[in-house]
């Protein structure tokens, strides 16, 4: 056994087609490894400067109604490795009262220039998805129907050895031979890492590495497999070959590429929206009445929700909404610096009436956020999980599927950020209560004392640990494996079978 | 030479690889065609939509005054959506496909939320900000760039990397050139075959495609865009033919034929695939865009710098002349200026793209791509002309108000001010409209250099190809 897959792995190690393999990767993964962490820094970059700017312009308002308290998501550094979701979904986001923030309602800090994403996105996952599985292949296209050929397959089977054994020998020299670029290529990606100063990994983080190239050896082992089956289905090198490459060229290229055009798209659903929305619709009808019967029953005359209060400042409110991504949110800003005298005693009632409205407007944004949500998942997620099931038929699509739940750059892990957002949105509030910032004149006036940001609970996001990535990864690997196995078999009865 | 033509051709028309390439590109192009009937005609729709709207606010201003008309302009530009989308789809998801025509701003107001201070409209280039709401996969367009460009190209390479090697290895190469033809000849014989081989499928799917596309009613194609198609389908043959002769030098000077495909297979990789990729984020990292943030700090002091400039005029309450013309200036300034900031930030995004672009030219697939987005009337290129297009109709009604101004006696011709102009409704028909117009010549010239260097490719292969096996031994 050992001597055959000496002598498997010596036949493989000396040909071109290795040195070219490794040579090959190790270019394309050094090269673009670079560029990606030039990106990656960027990014970095683009993160902190909006992180400090949203924090100033926080410092700057004088008045709590006025403040914007903005979180921003950071990029994830194993976006080089697969940059899933990453660049693509929002990555700052208001926190606030008035609406319980998610994934649509996030924008982009605009540091990069939007058409430079005609140019598609490259990521080392990227690489290995195309260039491994194209080595793989062409490992295995003359590995049995090259010793057909040569006739020294016969030579072999006259040795008192099993079958199984020697394609076990194959198989195991083979991928011997072909983890080699993949090592070496993820190596050096590793030391361009840590030579790079603003990208730090942690333990988690060799460890969701680890998990990645474990996925790649699942995946170059299926394309190897495949290329074995060819090479013992056909018995001649020039078929197995030629068919080798359409295959490679069919699941690589067409497949990933043709299938979500080809599939039915189902209908938008359009009802589900507008029932959603219509009840949505309904609670902000409600907050507005309420609101209204406030201002009329309290005991300052009038309805103006400004209690006609004049000085310098500006103030102003309004409903905001947008049916398709289900928003619907009342703002209220009043931003003064100072009043004018006979304005004093109307003070006590603005301060219980902004009290009153911030605990409604919470209210209503809760409320909201319970039918929302459920609409915003069978709306958008749904339909876009769907997509994601028939990209998984083919070995490019697991991988890819896998690699991004190992790097936490899949719609989960993106998600994950947003869900943090919302438990601090609740510490804010919390803080909000616990300090009476609604009922505070400082909520609208900044002329007795300003406001004190300092004092707010800080936003950290802790990307999730390794065991949520494993778990999400894992099915996918555990797809890819039993592909590998069902493929090991199918071929062991092929070989077993045929006459040499 | 022809002999050698029509036995290759043979030899091919019996083969697996035909066979598989038939039904490869066949079904390919079916899903093109049945995608464009799909969607081509709701794309229409929406934009003939969004124009009857914008042209509705335009007869509306005209209606009310020749002041409404100057204070809130015509209504947001649309891009006219190509009739040949389904050859180059242009990256159409990062375009924005309209120019923006924004309200008047408001500079100041009294208590009680009447205008005091009210500018005139200007132009804005809005980014096109779907993307971050689409949480499902990437989608590639199945277009005839993609095909031409991924599919085409690879199938050209499984077609020739066999055509020395191959027969080398059998030994019918020697037969062959024992007889008394020269090497050339069979060279070209070789290539001539191969590329009509490839064609042939092709030529199939192609037309099979445009039948669909040209008996649904739904859609319709003029006489121009014929040609623009013939122009394409040329382009698919002279980019097939730089596959073709890559694929003929490497197969002449390797001895075996898997080797031969190996080498042919890497290469298209890392030019097709990864080149275009990698080479733009190499381009895009020399010089990082310039961010919302500092774009926006901008407008401040421009801002306060003109109002200092105006701020006697502005703050008087009486009417005098000199008053109406400082309030006319400072208006028609703002909304000059902010046009300015917006134009430049839209030029420094494009040289960005455009340098990016001339990098990534190295790789023919690119180059394709830009050509066939050029011919189809699609892509960046496109879209800047559309945005020109918007500016020159912008200067022209701006000229067709102050020249209509001038004809009102009872107007003081102090424009963009409401007490300055002619209030006096037009009649809608008189006001120039926009049209969105593409222009066969103009995408000629912008061409004729990427055209240039992909027929360049092509020589240098094939001279390679020549020299290759013009010296290789049997």
């Amino acid at each position: 056994m050992l001597t055959l897959i000496r002598r498997e792995l010596l036949d493989n190690l000396m040909t071109f087609r290795f040195a070219a393999a490794t040579f090959i990767t190790l270019l394309l993964v050094v090269a673009n490894t670079f560029v990606l962490i030039i990106d990656y820094e960027r990014r970095l970059t683009g993160h902190n400067d909006a992180v400090n700017m949203h924090q100033r312009q926080l410092q700057e308002k004088i008045t709590y109604s006025a403040g914007e308290v903005r979180v921003d998501r950071p990029p994830n550094p194993l976006s080089i490795f697969n940059v899933g979701f990453d660049k693509r979904l929002g990555n700052e986001i208001e926190v606030s009262h008035k609406l319980v923030p998610s994934l649509w309602d996030a924008g982009m800090h605009g540091s990069d220039n939007p058409f430079m994403d005609m140019f598609a996105s490259m990521d080392i996952v990227f690489i290995f998805e195309v260039i491994l599985s194209l080595f793989a292949l062409i490992f295995a296209y003359n590995a049995f129907a090259g010793e057909y050929e040569s006739g020294t397959l016969r030579l072999v089977l006259t040795h008192p050895i099993g079958r199984g054994k020697i394609l076990v020998a194959k198989y195991i020299s083979a991928m011997l031979c072909l983890i080699v670029p993949l090592l070496m290529s993820l190596l050096l990606a590793i030391i361009l890492l840590t030579t790079s100063t603003s990208i730090s990994l942690n333990s988690d983080d060799f460890l969701r590495i680890g998990g990645i190239i474990l996925t790649s050896v699942a995946y170059l082992s299926v394309f190897y497999l495949i290329g074995l089956l060819i090479s013992a289905a056909t018995r001649r090198t020039s078929t197995a070959l030629m068919l080798s490459m359409f295959v490679w060229g069919f699941l690589v290229l067409v497949y990933p590429n043709v299938i979500l055009t080809v599939i039915p798209r189902p209908e938008s659903p359009d009802a589900l929206r507008t029932s959603a929305f219509n009840r949505i619709e309904n609670i902000w009808e409600t907050f507005d009445r309420e609101r209204k019967h406030y201002l009329a029953t309290d005991d300052f005359p009038g309805e103006d929700w400004g209690y006609e209060l004049r000085g310098w400042g500006w103030r102003s409110a309004g409903f905001r909404d947008y049916s398709r991504i289900l928003l619907y949110t009342y703002r209220s800003v009043m931003d003064f610096s100072g009043f004018g005298e006979k304005d004093e005693p109307k003070m006590p009632h603005a301060q219980k009436h902004f009290g009153f409205l911030g605990a409604l407007t919470i209210d209503a944004a809760d409320r909201t956020w319970l039918i929302r949500k459920p609409a915003l998942e069978e709306i958008f997620i749904q339909p876009a999980n769907m997509e994601r099931v028939w990209l998984k038929l083919s070995p490019v699509g697991l991988y890819d599927a896998a690699t991004q739940a190992w790097a936490g750059t899949d719609l989960l892990g993106v998600r994950d950020f947003f869900h943090a957002a919302r438990q601090y949105r609740q510490s804010v509030i919390n803080y909000f209560y616990d300090n009476k910032v609604f009922e505070s004149r400082q909520w609208f006036s900044g002329d007795k004392g300003e406001a004190d940001w300092s004092g707010l609970p800080q936003f950290s996001f802790q990307r999730d640990d390794i065991n949520t990535n494993a778990k999400r990864a894992l099915p996918d690997v555990f797809l890819l494996l039993m592909i590998n196995v069902v493929l090991f078999i199918v071929i062991f009865l092929i070989f077993v079978k045929t006459e040499v | 030479m022809w002999h050698i033509t029509k036995r290759e051709i043979y030899d091919n028309l019996n083969s697996l690889r035909f066979a598989l390439t038939a039904v490869l590109l066949l079904a390919l192009m079916v899903t093109n065609a049945v995608k464009h009937l799909r969607e081509q005609p709701k794309r229409v729709q929406r934009y003939q939509d969004a124009v009857t709207e914008s042209s509705d606010r335009l007869t509306a201003h005209a209606d009310d005054s020749l002041y409404k008309l100057a204070q809130y302009g015509p209504g947001n530009f649309y891009k006219k959506p190509s009739s040949l989308h389904f050859c180059a789809n242009g990256g159409e998801l990062v375009l924005p496909d309209t120019v923006k025509v924004d309200d008047p701003p408001v500079f100041m107001t009294d208590a009680e939320g009447n205008r005091l201070l009210e500018g005139i409209w200007s132009l804005s280039y809005p980014d096109a900000n779907l993307q971050n709401k689409n949480v499902g996969p990437n989608v590639s367009q199945v277009d005839w760039a993609f095909i031409i460009g991924y599919i085409l190209s690879l199938i050209a390479l499984w077609f020739t990397f066999d055509a020395f090697s191959g027969e080398r290895e059998q030994g019918t190469l020697r037969l062959m050139l024992a007889n008394s033809i020269p090497r050339h000849t069979v060279l070209i014989g070789k290539f001539l075959g191969a590329l009509l081989s490839v064609s042939i499928p092709f030529a199939l799917a192609v037309l099979v495609n445009l039948l669909l596309i040209s008996t649904a009613n739904t859609v319709h194609l003029t006489p121009e865009a014929w040609g623009r198609l013939g122009i394409i389908f040329c382009l698919a043959l002279l980019y097939t033919s730089l596959f073709v002769a890559l694929g003929l030098l490497v197969s002449a000077r390797v001895q075996q034929s898997a080797v031969s495909l190996m080498i042919l297979l890497l290469t298209w990789v890392t030019f097709v695939v990864f080149m275009p990729s990698t080479l733009a984020s190499i381009a895009s990292s020399f010089s990082p865009a310039m961010s919302f943030d500092e774009f926006w700090q901008q407008r401040n002091p421009i801002q306060e710098n003109l109002w200092e400039k105006y701020k006697e005029g502005l703050w008087s309450s009486e009417l005098d002349d000199w008053k109406l013309r400082a309030k006319s200036e400072f208006y028609t300034e703002n909304a000059e200026r902010e046009e300015r900031r917006q134009e430049e930030q839209l030029k420094y995004r494009a040289s960005q793209v455009h340098r990016a672009r001339a990098i990534t030219s190295i790789s023919p697939a690119t180059l394709l791509q830009h050509l066939m987005e050029g011919f189809a009337g699609t892509g960046f290129e496109r879209h800047l002309q559309f945005v020109e297009n918007t500016q020159r109709y912008a200067r022209q009604l701006r000229e067709f108000v102050a020249d209509t101004d001038r004809a009102d006696p009872e107007s003081l011709h102090i424009l963009a001010v409401r007490e300055g102009m002619s209030q006096k409704p037009i009649s809608p028909e008189s006001v120039p409209r926009f049209e969105d117009t593409l222009n066969l010549s103009r995408d000629f010239n912008t061409a004729a250099t990427e055209l240039l260097l992909l027929t360049l490719f092509v020589l240098v292969l094939l001279s390679g190809a020549y020299l290759a096996f013009v010296r290789v031994e049997v």
